[in-house]
């Protein structure tokens, strides 16, 4: 005798006429996350052949965490397979391949009945990158940020980026990035603190302690100097470097400005565009820099993957001039007694905003 | 292991997860075309998300039901969207013709009630095991999936006329059987 799926086998209907409709990456992340639910429900629920998964499924978690060597970790299966993608919405494609490159972790620390899970780490030798979850047992509102310190071994100094998303009442997923500076270890060791959750919508705040510790090892990346600069308006970009990773490549560069252009700007500042000579459009995120002043800075920033067919890389320097007033800046001065005083804004001759195209900064790709 | 176009079916039938994960991202957007065609009218988000959750938990529970390759999973998974969007939607207006398969569904429900869904379910299905294959399949698509006459016509290679008269003949068969049928008979 058959059952119904099996009839339903041979009485197929025609699949050519049937629109399908657009779907989001959080309509997908929902439905997996209820389908896992009731499978989990299933699993206690029935016989010996679940049981059997359920064992698999321990005992994969063990094996990574004692690959990590930290066990007083719990496993946790991820509510999103890939939080990378899932947080850029296939928009930019910049993120694309991260997840096959980077560390399944797995790692959750509960405290005051939220649960927080590191899902991935990836450090491409300029920037970390850590997806993660957080699981909780009331609703946190529609925004939330996290208060946190990051330590990295032997840097100096770090910038970075954070985003948050949220996928239903109790959970969330986020990627935070950040740049260490004055590394010369292609190992780093990350000790990440999370001390509280800041709910936007209420202003309230939920204390709590989640710390992580673990080692990253930088993906494999190959070194391209460049040392091609333009000019153009007093301003001039260098591009130094660039490193190439299995998902991204990274481009160093620098800026300078003329006396002119700073006595007319109170900051000039720019931004690359990136794309190749098989037109390939490349998506990027500035992983900040440092500098003396306004003017004259070192950045790097990170684009996707690289069209391996490429032969040339094309880089266009945007730099759109600023004029600071009291609605777009601020700053204040602590003196060595812990006294504040308020910056002064100086006076400069330009207004409002200007911005300007670079010419292309053509790259000949090493093989 | 990662499950792609060519691997996803048997993984699948081993019940990996991933599998699970790559038949949700490839084959949303039609799932959720078919559901709403067919549940718009009840202007009910509600069912619409519950129908869906509930096609891919049964796709997931009968996978190994399912034979042949990728392109016939495609058709099978659409088969088996349309009729669970059609029995959600007969639920909701209580008109039920046709039991349901209660199976997947069951985690608030009592033993008893399993046991009551279950029996239906097996009941019917048996009733229809019965027929001929042709009166089998017809059966099938003209009142689990919903089609028309004319459509079953085209598809069998069969004229109208002859498809009306074999479910009539059908519905014969099945009314005399099941009225012979004894209460908590199980007859094959």
């Amino acid at each position: 005798m058959k059952d119904i799926y099996e009839l339903l086998n041979d009485a197929k209907i025609d699949d050519q006429d049937i629109e399908e409709m657009p779907v989001t990456e959080l309509e997908k992340a929902k439905v997996k996350n209820t389908l896992k639910q009731s499978i989990s429900k299933k699993k206690k629920r029935t016989g010996w052949k679940t049981n059997v998964i359920a064992a698999a499924a321990v005992i994969g978690l063990t094996v990574t965490t004692i690959g990590l060597t930290f066990p007083a970790y719990a496993g946790n299966i991820p509510i999103i397979g890939d939080i990378f993608r899932f947080l850029d919405n296939d928009k930019t494609g910049m993120y694309d391949n991260y997840k096959e490159f980077s560390t399944e972790m797995n790692l959750t620390q509960e405290s005051n009945g939220i649960k927080i899970t590191v899902n991935d780490a990836v450090f491409d030798g300029e920037t970390v990158a850590i997806t993660y979850s957080i699981d909780s047992d009331r609703d946190l509102g529609e925004e939330l940020t996290i208060f946190d310190t990051i330590d990295i071994k032997g840097a100096n100094g770090m910038t970075g980026s954070s985003q948050i998303s949220k996928i239903d009442d109790t959970h969330y997923v986020g990627l935070d990035r950040m740049t260490p500076t004055g590394l010369t270890s292609e190992n780093i060791d990350v000790k990440w603190k999370i001390k509280n959750l800041h709910l936007l919508e209420t202003e309230q705040e939920i204390k709590g302690n989640w710390k992580f510790a673990f080692s990253l090892q930088a993906t494999d990346s190959q070194v391209q100097l460049t040392n091609q600069s333009v000019e153009k308006n007093g301003v001039t970009v260098n591009i130094e470097k660039i490193a190439f990773t299995p998902m991204s490549f990274i481009v160093h560069y620098n800026q300078a400005a003329t006396q002119q252009v700073q006595d007319k700007w109170h900051e000039a500042y720019v931004e690359l565009k990136a794309t190749d000579d098989l037109g390939n459009v490349y998506s990027g995120d500035g992983n900040g820099g440092s500098g003396t002043d306004f003017y004259t800075m070192s950045w790097s920033a990170t684009f996707g993957k690289l069209d391996p067919n490429a032969t040339k890389l094309i880089i266009t320097p945007h730099v759109p001039f600023r004029i600071h007033d009291a609605s777009n800046s601020g700053g204040v001065e602590i003196t060595a007694d812990g006294e504040e005083r308020e910056l002064p804004i100086p006076t400069k001759t330009g207004v409002g905003k200007e911005e300007f195209v670079m010419e292309d900064i053509v790259i000949e790709l090493e093989k | 292991m990662k499950s792609n176009e060519r691997n996803f079916v048997k993984r699948l039938q081993k019940q990996k997860e991933d599998a699970l994960e790559f038949v949700v991202d490839t084959y949303l957007p039609i799932i959720k075309g078919i559901t709403h065609k067919v549940l718009i009218p009840l202007h009910d988000q509600g069912i619409i998300d519950e129908c869906i959750n509930d096609i891919f938990l049964s796709i997931w529970n009968n996978s190994k039901k399912f034979k042949g390759d990728a392109t016939d999973f495609r058709k099978w998974i659409c088969t088996v969207a349309k009729f669970k969007a059609i029995d959600h939607y007969r639920k909701a207006r209580k008109e039920v013709e046709f039991s349901s398969v209660y199976m997947d569904m069951n985690a608030d429900l009592s033993a008893e009630d399993e046991v009551i869904l279950l029996e239906d379910q097996s009941e019917l299905v048996k009733l229809i095991n019965q027929l001929e294959p042709v009166e089998r399949d017809i059966f099938i698509m003209k009142y689990f999936l919903g089609l028309k006459t004319e459509e079953i016509a085209k598809k069998l290679g069969l004229t109208n006329a002859s498809i009306d008269n074999r479910v009539y003949r059908g519905k014969k068969k099945l009314n005399k059987k099941a009225a012979s049928l004894e209460l908590g008979e199980n007859r094959v």
